[in-house]
């Protein structure tokens, strides 16, 4: 059931494979111009894989592409260039080096094979990009000292300029506050009237909705949904990406009687950043943080941790006043903290899942001459990698021959293995798969029956829903609205967010 | 049980192959310089000269191991080496009789002397490594041009000969039938590989060297391991610059400049990772006895020394493309691996 | 502060200092040996910088020179090819600079080995093969072209107080394969390639951009250099010595970061490199003004690139900082 018949854009039946892993088991999807299409799906479900194939990143093993009626087998990223096929990463693919207008001009340069380059050419190029999507944006200074939301504005404008008929757009609102989300939307929306087919991956489903007009699922490889956008209510969307309902049902673990107050935040502030912040956490307790990225949820967390600078106010930890300028201080203070970012912050990737594990907690073992015996070590890793579920043959395997699932655990089992007070858990769900994932809530659950407190900070709404006794929410740095116990409910945090 | 521990003894597998490799590697070169020159190169003082040679060099090694093991490099340690033996020096002339007679305080005076120099040289490359966040190889190479400058400037580019014989002794002399400064190096092996492999500061260096990032995100003082690590770099460079003027009975700011060369070559032949987070003692040890014997091989057969020069650059841009093919295929697997499971 | 009005501001206060001291420094004759003394290490420096930029590093180029210049005068001698020529001495360095440059590129670009480890192990092989391979001897009875062009002033006179003063006819060269220079980096497809690999490998090769091919370019384009610049160095000195150069790497190393060329590379100037030869030659050559013994130049050398690199490090973490307030202030002016 396809969305239009003349549609210019599209693949059918795309096989890629891995090493034997398909990746993509015929995939077909179809995009026309004037058409925001949305492609949808958790992390590994194939979406990338599918835009390197259309930029000509990977040939796919069989399957066709047709870019406005020309067929072809695989694509040079060159040829998909010349068909008017742009990809915006999400990482923007942009130099901090050069300046705005060079970043701009420097795709142009390379499409044009123009050996020289003038100042006043670079210069007209940028003007003439920024000025086809409508922004003004200084073409002169530092690309570095941009924000995240004008960088979004110069992919695009550079895209524009090489004459895109097919733009894929790889999650663009991650980072931006609603208002930029709002300007870029109505880029976009510009661009789609102007002819250009837009291909806008996303899990957002709030988003998704607004903007797009038709929609291709994509889970394991295959396509589970597709169709007019208007046909899909945002319940089902979720239901094709995950595979399963997700279950909404909170079964957040029971607190005891008059719990005892572990962290105690007042009035803490931190420039420009979050601004008189105050909430405690209590043994056994669960407490999710939720706000848009830029909101300073991650600032508030990392603070916290000591990461991060804090200008006003104070934290008490048992009672205690406590000054938590470097993460040390924050961890003799009982603090844990499991970052976002999985790959480049929590794991030694090359390094043996059991150094991993004992990654944190290593003074801790030291004998009295200073020394570390690995018969001890090898037993608390093995002892977390039992109680933790990690599934490996061979614990001194690197953590990298771990899915993420796994992985994750090991980040867990790092930070679990000292035992700390309070957890806070940065997006610890991202990624894995759902049987992980339903694992991971277990395991967070449990330990909080044992007193464990934490501080959840997430973007995944069912999922503070889930295992939460708090929700707050943060808007531009200020604590909007808390939600208790049964306040909380997806569709008010939601509301509460946009 | 203790299956689990017997592979937590290996989780260097990778290294440890190297070593293997190494091992091999060294038996081929024996074979083939007895082969050709067995009259020079087999005999007992061809191996005692070795014995002699060796040291130095793999002490040198072993300071660079440590910096590249936490991704970064010393390139000072030459210079480090040289004005830590030129101040020893310096102390031991100027305290001598006429007739050259000195008192063992004094030469451990100016042994501590130098080991202080050393210390605080170390120092001032952590301080701009660690503290100001400077890229090693900048900062090294700028403070390897200031040590080295000051050695030039304190002796006016001559070097100090004449040390007192019982300083020189100790560089010259035996323990038990086996040259001094060998067994020096095999306590200062013994003692870094312990520091490496049984102290949570050498693991904090394994995995800072992984990924420096996460260590922050694991609070493990990784500005403090990092620190570390040049300041014991200083203090090994200057415990070989002490052998070498002991052996040479002289200090010179510019001797050993091929070494910086060598230390490298030798570091990445032992199994180290250049960008860091692998390696072992053991590794660079015998890559350091496999150059040696190149060394005294080449020796043998009249070879020039600059042939030995090339070959020591061949060797090492030799052993990069090899564990560059190798990394490649090695990662092309893991993915295949990855995307199965 | 601009890095480059920092150094113009040190070199006019060293300048001031010096000329204080002992008034023959603010004359021509010293002015032009500064600057005959900087033409070699300059085209070295432009070779380096290109490095630089690209996020590279290179410690080969003095062997290269070397190498190139020896060979060159070898070849000249064994072939008995025209000693009244000074192009073919110049052409064949610059052939033998490009064809180390492309060793060079091989390790780098074809297997991707890092470049400091690179080019340590490339000067080694280099240098050794030279000195057992083409001659370990001084030869001092170079071609007559490059001997007398050594002495080729495209001005000359006696001053006043009785000096001879000379500028050397290199700096019409030199000046023009500069501002070439400037002008690849700043105006050309390529020289916004070398910027934009230093700013990021990933990035670079999405832009389409083969990334190998800029890496050869690059280390062809400094060995071209770096060999013209040993030719030069071997006629200025009047004889073709094996054994000279090596070493010279960390002054023009200096000069060059000095200069503002960030060694993580993505930044750097001509305008800065020159600056920065200019400083440190200036630095090096009147030591003995100030009353410090000439010994002490490495010294000088030394401690300036610790403080340069001390400066620029302290203005960057102050940089970060200002730049983490502002995305902030943005983020906060939504509201």
């Amino acid at each position: 059931m396809l969305a239009t018949q003349t549609a210019e854009y599209s693949v059918r039946n795309i096989v890629k494979s891995f090493g034997g892993a398909k990746a993509l088991a015929g995939v077909s999807m179809s995009v026309s111009a004037e058409e925001v299409h949305c492609l949808a799906g958790e992390n590994g479900s194939g979406k990338s894989t599918l835009i390197k194939i259309m930029s000509g990143v990977h040939a796919p093993d069989s399957g066709l592409i047709t870019l406005a009626g020309k067929e072809f087998t695989h694509l040079s990223p060159r040829q998909a260039v010349n068909e008017g096929v742009q990809v915006i990463f999400q990482d923007f693919s942009l130099l901090p080096n050069l300046t705005v207008a060079e970043n701009i001009a420097l795709p142009t340069n390379i499409l044009n094979s123009s050996r020289f380059i003038g100042k006043k050419e670079t210069k007209k190029i940028a003007e003439e990009a920024l000025g086809h999507i409508g922004v003004d944006i200084d073409i002169n200074s530092p690309l570095l000292e941009t924000s995240i939301a004008s960088k979004q504005l110069i992919a695009i404008a550079r895209a524009t300029n090489l004459g895109v008929q097919m733009l894929f757009m790889d999650e663009p609102t991650t980072a931006l506050t609603r208002k930029e989300v709002k300007k870029l939307f109505e880029v976009v929306d510009q661009l789609r009237k102007r002819g250009v087919a837009i291909v806008f991956v996303s899990h957002k489903i709030d988003e998704i909705q607004e903007i797009c007009n038709t929609i291709t699922v994509l889970r394991n490889g295959e396509v589970v949904a597709e169709g007019l956008m208007s046909d899909f209510k945002a319940k089902e969307i979720a239901t094709a990406m995950t595979g399963s309902e997700i279950a909404t049902s909170r079964i957040a673990p029971l607190l005891g009687k008059n719990p005892r107050t572990l962290v105690e935040l007042e009035k803490l502030t931190s420039k420009n950043t979050f601004d008189d912040v105050s909430f405690s956490i209590s043994e056994g307790e669960i407490i999710g943080l939720t706000g848009l990225l830029g909101s300073g949820r991650t600032e508030l967390a990392e603070a916290i941790f000591g990461q991060y600078p804090v200008d006003a106010g104070s934290i008490k930890v048992d009672g205690k006043e406590v000054t938590l300028n470097s993460p040390e201080a924050a961890l003799a203070s009982g603090i844990g903290y499991v970052p976002p970012d999985r790959l480049t912050q929590g794991l030694f990737l090359e390094q043996s899942i059991l150094r991993n594990i004992v990654a944190v907690g290593l003074d801790r073992q030291r004998s009295r001459w200073g020394s570390i015996s690995k018969k001890k070590l090898a037993k608390i890793g093995s002892s977390w990698i039992s109680e933790l579920r990690i599934k490996t043959k061979n614990p001194s395997n690197p953590v990298s021959s771990l899915s993420g699932g796994n992985q994750q655990r090991v980040v867990l089992a790092k930070w679990l293995s000292i035992n700390p007070k309070v957890m806070i858990l940065n997006g610890p769900t991202v990624g894995v798969d759902v049987g992980s994932k339903r694992e991971i809530l277990e395991i967070i659950r449990d330990r909080a029956q044992a007193g464990m407190a934490f501080l959840l900070v997430s973007d995944d709404i069912p999922e503070l829903v889930q295992i939460c006794h708090k929700v707050l929410v943060i808007r531009h740095g200020k604590i909007s609205k808390e939600f208790i116990d049964n306040q909380i409910s997806e569709s008010a945090i939601y509301k509460e967010l946009n | 049980m203790s299956e689990l521990r017997n592979r937590f003894a290996s989780s260097t597998l990778l290294s440890d192959r190297k070593v293997t490799q190494l091992m091999g590697f060294t038996l081929l070169v024996l074979l083939i310089f007895s082969y050709f020159s067995s009259d020079i190169f087999f005999t007992p003082e061809n191996f005692t000269s070795m014995a002699f040679q060796i040291p130095e060099v793999a002490i040198l090694s072993i300071a660079v191991m440590l910096s590249m093991l936490t991704g970064g490099i010393d390139l000072s340690i030459v210079a480090t080496s040289n004005l830590a033996a030129l101040l020893a020096a310096y102390i031991l002339t100027k305290h001598m009789s006429e007739d050259g007679e000195i008192t063992n305080l004094w030469i451990l005076m100016a042994c501590l002397a130098g080991i202080l120099l050393g210390l605080i040289c170390g120092g001032i490359n952590a301080l701009l490594i660690a503290v100001l966040n400077i890229t090693p190889i900048l900062a090294t190479l700028a403070t390897l041009t200031l040590f080295n400058g000051i050695a030039i400037g304190l002796t006016n580019g001559v070097s100090i000969s004449g040390l007192p014989e019982q300083f020189a002794r100790i560089g010259n002399g035996t323990f038990f039938g086996v040259p001094t400064p060998f067994v020096l190096m095999v306590l200062i092996a013994l003692l870094v590989a312990l520091i490496i492999n049984r102290s949570s500061l050498g693991l904090k260096i394994f995995l800072i060297g992984t990924n420096r990032k996460a260590a922050q995100y694991s609070v493990m003082g990784d500005k403090r391991v990092i620190a570390w690590t040049y300041v014991i770099s200083g203090l090994l460079s200057s415990l070989a610059g002490l052998i070498i003027a002991s052996r040479m009975s002289a200090a010179s700011p510019d001797f050993g400049n091929s070494y910086i060369l060598l230390a490298i070559v030798v570091v990445v032949l032992g199994g180290v990772n250049p960008m860091g987070g692998f390696g072992t003692v053991t590794g660079v040890v015998l890559a350091t006895i496999v150059l040696q014997m190149v060394a005294s091989g080449f020796n043998a057969l009249r070879f020039n020394q600059f042939f030995y020069l090339a070959a020591q650059g061949g060797v090492l841009v030799l052993v990069m493309i090899f564990n560059v093919v190798l990394e490649n295929r090695r990662r092309s697997k893991s993915i295949n691996k990855s995307l199965e499971s | 502060m601009r890095n480059e009005t920092v150094l113009i501001l040190a070199i006019v206060i060293f300048s001031l200092v010096i000329g204080s001291k002992s008034p023959e420094f603010f004359t021509l004759a010293n002015l032009f040996d500064i600057l005959r003394s900087s033409f070699v290490q300059l085209l070295f420096a432009l070779g380096v910088l290109i490095v630089i930029i690209s996020g590279g590093i290179d410690v080969s180029f003095p062997i290269v020179g070397i190498f190139a210049g020896y060979t060159a005068v070898v070849i000249m001698q064994k072939f008995e090819l025209d000693g009244e020529s000074l192009l073919i001495p110049i052409v064949l360095a610059i052939v033998i600079g490009t064809l180390l440059g492309g060793v060079n590129a091989i390790a780098i670009a074809g297997f991707g080995i890092p470049t400091l480890i690179a080019t340590l192990g490339t000067a080694g092989i280099f240098r050794g093969l030279m000195l057992t391979l083409i001659g370990s001897s001084f030869i001092s009875d170079i071609p007559i072209a490059l001997d007398q062009f050594s002495t080729a002033d495209l001005v000359k006179f006696e001053s006043a107080a009785g000096t001879l003063v000379r500028l050397h006819v290199l700096v019409i060269p030199i000046t023009i394969i500069t501002i070439l220079i400037s002008l690849i980096l700043s105006r050309t497809l390529f020289g916004r390639s070398v910027y934009a690999l230093g700013g990021g490998v990933e990035p670079t090769r999405r832009l389409g951009i083969s990334v190998k091919g800029t890496q050869t370019k690059i280390y062809l384009l400094a060995g071209a250099l770096s060999g013209l610049a040993g030719i030069l160095y071997v006629s200025l000195q009047r004889k073709a010595n094996p054994y000279d150069l090596a070493g010279s790497e960390l002054d023009i190393i200096a000069a060059v970061v000095l200069g503002g060329a960030s060694i993580m590379g993505g930044y750097g100037t001509v305008f800065g490199t020159v600056l920065g030869v200019l400083f440190i030659n200036l630095i090096k050559n009147n030591l003995v003004l100030l009353g410090v013994s000439s010994s002490w130049q490495r010294a000088a050398v030394g401690a300036l690139l610790v403080i340069g690199i001390t400066l620029q490090a302290i203005s960057e973490s102050r940089r970060n900082k200002r730049r983490r307030a502002l995305s902030e202030g943005e983020v906060d002016s939504n509201e």
